[in-house]
């Protein structure tokens, strides 16, 4: 510590002494309050015709998906130096949410009315243009004990997305929570100590951390000690305690006031090293252990098969671990390449891991494109009724891979990246770079297997049914649910490719050509063991005149025929079959997803303040999901068959000395063929279900178990959307 | 590692630089210097990785009508803000003496990096590699350094693939003369999309890290906001890291203001 450091420690010390007399001196210093700001508009466009909020995706209660609407946001950024020690900042920043230009200023409305699309007025603060206080914190540093204290809101991105990670719902700095940093040595060891407020929103089991939640937080620690030039160390901990008031069994004297129990607890360690060897190689490892306690008294003990949570029920302790090594332009022609060796364990829970926004794979991941993939255009399509979701375009922009089943895409725009789990998942992963010129290439290879490739939650004494992992929308259709990471049944194996490119045309300002090409090649056996089939041999005739209920079971008292029911029996213009094909044979409920998208572009500079770019996407997805699973998880549409989807994408961007406009347009338009197999009788849709649905009357389909309606007919789909926006800074 | 390269004398003595090989400057710099004037450290936020601000090497190199610049930086280029240029943290200044003349050009840095530049050493062009739109950065160029806009030249395009920022601009744009015959500065700094007061799309150094702000300077405007630069003969062997933390020595007043000032020289070939 330099000694202008402890004189200026003594001095503080001295004015926090005698307070008052201090003031004048700190007056002295002059506080200067700086404010900035931006102002936010944006404009969606879309035939989905939706106007829930000003938002792509969210899954909000009553507030919904839009891809129609205008509004504002106005956002006040202060900041103020009170002295060289001490700094406020803060936002004042109001939210879109239903914040419709169409609202007129927020007048108005029906209290009694779901406010679901705007129209509530100024009861209701998603709707009135209401302002939010956010990001508010105190800077201090001493020049004493710490090097800085953070006392207020942060992102706190000075973690590790494994452990505590850039934490965002809606905004980025909505956390909030105490910061300690310090250093020692020279500096050459730094540490980091916080107390954070656990987000009672989400971090816990079921989506809650319980009635009792002002005293649940977060406690985290991380050190890295710089050894040399070459090597540095780090090691991180966190400690997650949600408790709740002790009920009368277990607390019986509240005479000496009441006692807390613990409802869920999660303690996260991990270990870090970063090697340079020379200019032309980096290796960089990193390993956790976590262990988490959701406590099934005060949380959920099991799930069913279709339980949302951010965290599995009871104890559970994994390790996850990482390796990356880069190999910088080595033969130095221009051609580095990376390489990642990773392992996310099944059970690996860190609450506070980050659950958007950072990256913790190398690889692309799957594609955003199909996310929630409705042929139907409907969530959960094939019920009637049910409402629009992000629909046939799906987002358009980066995957990422999280190590979190807490994955948030909510208030997320189409053009945004958009985040999947990637728990249970290890492989590794081969990324070429390659630079020369005006030529620009990279390359991927990788290979996914899973850790939750199991049967029966690998618990074959227990049944399925009472799991204590959720399974929230299961695994269905081609780009599956984004949280996604649990199937009571699955031998999973992905392969990705990609090839990206870009040149520029050495023409007027340079046109810039660019292009991708990707393929994903996942296979899924789900169950791969005869004993787990829903039905004994022979229990259904070849001739589809009916099915007996001779129960498989895999363990005394335990069978999938609890799920996987048989079909009734159905008459079709005088014939008569299976309603769907029954579950006889292991490969009736395989998974094969053959996947590929080839992309052409290209962009120019048309004015100084104009850059704008036309590309084009091509489609394919060729899925056979098993003609038996829509009838396990008819939750979802299967979407098996081909899709052919086409999209046509025109981005712009135009700034204009501090205000910057910029627009994403697509058009999506493209042919689903369904293709669930064979084996059963489709059904043709009498008038009701036509109407219901959306179909025609006397089209093709059959009710699955749950009497949702899936069409057989090649549908044809047409999709637009527009996002614009416009930014000032000031 | 060291030992090996050591071994290397003659391998060493083909890439003494700076030179020029058919026309191309190449400047070398030490890597673990990236602490401007020796105590300057990184924010604290992950996207910071070690050596993501650290130069290594700079070339410049006439290619018919164009001239490209590349830095080499000391760890692979991320774009965890999704700029869309393969980058999103690094800014690099590449500073241009043409004529070498003492009082011909400017002594005065760009706002924000608190510089200067020695009197032999005056600039007359300064091109930008930055992940921003060219728009937009020419827009606060226009705000913020009016003065200087005609001599401050923002490449249509930079991109960052691998380690390197690479971006060309016309030779018309740099004016009349031989690039390898100029005298060059470079200086690295941090990409900031939301820059306060003055500052020209970078990143503050404070006494102490934060963040997103680099530590170990001080909280006044007196410290040069400079993480790396070339430095001595720009050939990167050790000496350079003093040489940098000689040529970037600062001295605050009492207020904060400055007392004596970062002074930067040119680096030239051969000499």
């Amino acid at each position: 510590m330099s000694k202008k450091s402890l004189l200026r420690g003594a001095l503080a010390l001295t004015a926090t002494a005698t307070l008052l007399p201090a003031l004048p001196a700190l007056a002295q210093d002059g506080p200067r309050l700086q404010i900035g700001g931006t102002t936010y508009t944006k404009w969606l466009w879309g035939n989905l015709r939706d106007q829930g909020a000003l938002y792509n995706f969210t899954t909000i209660p009553g507030e919904g998906y839009g891809d129609n609407g205008q509004g504002t946001e106005l956002e006040l950024l202060l900041n103020a130096r009170l002295s060289s020690q001490v700094e406020i900042r803060g936002r004042i920043h109001s939210r879109f949410s239903q914040n419709f230009w169409t609202n007129f200023g927020g007048f108005g409305g029906d209290p009694n009315k779901p406010c679901v699309n705007g129209d509530c007025g100024e009861f209701d603060p998603r709707s009135n243009q209401y302002i939010k206080l956010r990001g508010m914190a105190v800077t201090l540093t001493p020049g004493y004990l710490v090097d800085s204290a953070t006392i207020g809101a942060n992102d706190f991105g000075q973690f590790d997305p494994f452990v505590i990670g850039r934490i965002r719902y809606i905004d980025r700095d909505n956390a909030h929570g105490i910061l300690l940093q310090g250093s020692g040595f020279d500096r050459k060891i730094t540490w980091d100590a916080t107390r954070i407020s656990l987000p009672r929103l989400w971090a816990g089991p079921s989506f809650s951390t319980g009635l009792f939640h002002a005293s649940d937080a977060a406690y985290g620690f991380q050190t890295k000690w710089s050894l040399s030039e070459a090597l540095d160390v780090g090691g991180i901990f966190n400690y997650v305690n949600d408790a709740e008031i002790a009920p009368p069994s277990v607390d019986n004297n509240i005479d000496d006031g009441r006692d807390l129990t613990p409802r869920f607890r999660n303690g996260v360690g991990g270990v870090k090293a970063n090697l340079r060897v020379g200019d032309a190689l980096d290796v960089r490892g990193a390993l956790y252990h976590s262990y988490a306690n959701a406590d099934p008294v005060l949380s959920p003990a099991n799930f069913g098969l279709n339980g949302f949570s951010p965290v599995p029920a009871g104890r559970r302790e994994d390790q996850t671990y990482q390796v990356n090594v880069t190999l910088n332009d080595p033969l130095d022609i221009g051609l580095s390449v990376n390489l990642q060796g990773f392992s996310i364990g099944a059970d690996y829970v860190a609450i506070m891991a980050a659950r958007r926004e950072s990256d913790v794979l190398l690889t692309e991941g799957h594609d955003g494109s199909f996310a929630f993939p409705d042929p139907s255009n409907s969530s959960f399509g094939v019920y009637k009724g049910n409402p629009t979701k992000i629909g046939y375009g799906g987002w358009t922009g980066e995957t990422q891979q999280l190590a979190t089943i807490n994955v948030d895409n909510d208030f997320t725009d189409f053009d945004e990246p958009f985040a999947e789990t990637a728990i249970g998942w290890k492989g590794f992963t081969v990324n070429p770079v390659y630079s020369n010129g005006a030529l620009d290439l990279t390359g991927e290879y990788s290979f996914i297997t899973y850790n939750t490739n199991w049967q029966a939650y690998d618990d074959d004494q227990t049944s399925y049914l009472k799991t204590p992992y959720p399974t929230a929308e299961l695994d269905p259709g081609v780009g599956h649910n984004f949280r996604t990471a649990y199937q009571p049944f699955q031998d999973k194996r992905t392969h990705i490719a990609v090839v990206r490119g870009k040149y520029v045309v050495d023409v007027a300002k340079g046109i810039d050509v660019f292009g991708k090409v990707k393929f994903i090649h996942e296979t899924d056996k789900r169950i791969n063991e005869a004993r787990f089939l829903p039905y004994q041999a022979g229990a259904c005739s070849e001739d589809g005149l009916g099915c007996q209920d001779l129960r498989n079971e895999y363990a005394p008292g335990l069978s999938t025929a609890d799920t996987f029911g048989n079909p009734g029996i159905v008459e079709v213009n005088g014939q008569r079959g299976y309603q769907w094909k029954p579950f006889t044979s292991l490969k009736d409920d395989d998974r094969l997803l053959r996947y590929s998208t080839f992309t052409l572009g290209a962009g120019y500079q048309l004015t100084d303040d104009l850059y704008a770019s036309l590309s084009y996407t091509k489609y394919l997805a060729d899925l056979f999901d098993g003609n038996t699973a829509f009838q396990a998880y008819s939750q979802h549409q299967m979407a098996s068959g081909f899709h052919n989807k086409n999209s046509i994408l025109v981005k712009a961007k135009y700034i204009l000395a501090g205000v910057e406009f910029g627009l994403e347009g697509q058009y999506a338009f493209g042919t689903f063929e369904p293709d669930f197999g064979d084996g059963f009788l489709p059904t043709v849709a009498d008038a009701q279900t036509a109407a219901d649905h959306n179909v025609a009357v006397g089209s093709l389909g059959f009710r699955n178990r749950n009497g949702g309606w899936n069409s057989l007919e090649t549908r044809d789909f047409q999709h637009y959307r527009m996002k614009a926006f416009m930014k000032a800074q000031f | 590692m060291k030992t090996r390269l050591a071994s290397l004398p003659l391998a060493a003595a083909l890439v003494g630089l700076p030179a020029a090989a058919a026309g191309k400057l190449t400047f070398k710099d030490p890597s673990g210097d990236d602490n401007g004037p020796g105590k300057y450290v990184y924010p604290t936020d992950t996207v910071y990785k070690k050596g993501t601000f650290d130069l290594t090497e700079v070339t410049v190199e006439k290619k018919g009508d164009n001239v490209e610049f590349t830095a080499t930086l000391g760890a692979n280029l991320e774009d965890p803000w999704k700029m869309g240029s393969g980058f999103s943290l690094q800014m690099v200044f590449i500073f241009i003496d043409k004529d070498g003349k003492a009082g011909s050009g400017h002594t005065e840095g760009l706002p924000g990096l608190n510089i200067q530049f020695a009197p032999d050493s005056a600039w007359e062009k300064v091109v930008l590699l930055s992940p921003q739109a060219a728009p937009r950065l020419k827009a606060e160029v226009g705000n913020k350094a009016s003065a200087l806009k005609d001599d401050v030249v923002v490449p249509s395009r930079t991109k960052g693939s691998g380690r390197k920022l690479t971006a060309s601009v016309k030779a018309s744009e740099l004016g009349e003369g031989d690039p390898s015959q100029w005298g060059y500065q470079v200086v690295v700094q941090s990409n900031e999309g939301f820059p306060a007061g003055n500052d020209l799309m970078t990143r503050k150094v404070n006494e102490y890290e934060g963040q997103h702000r680099f530590g170990g300077g001080h909280d006044g405007e007196c410290d040069p906001h400079v993480i790396d630069t070339l430095a001595g003969s720009a050939k990167g062997d050790a000496s350079e890291v003093k040489a940098q933390h000689d040529m970037l020595k600062y001295e605050c007043a009492e207020d904060g203001s400055t007392k004596s000032p970062a002074t930067l020289t040119m680096i030239r070939q051969g000499k």
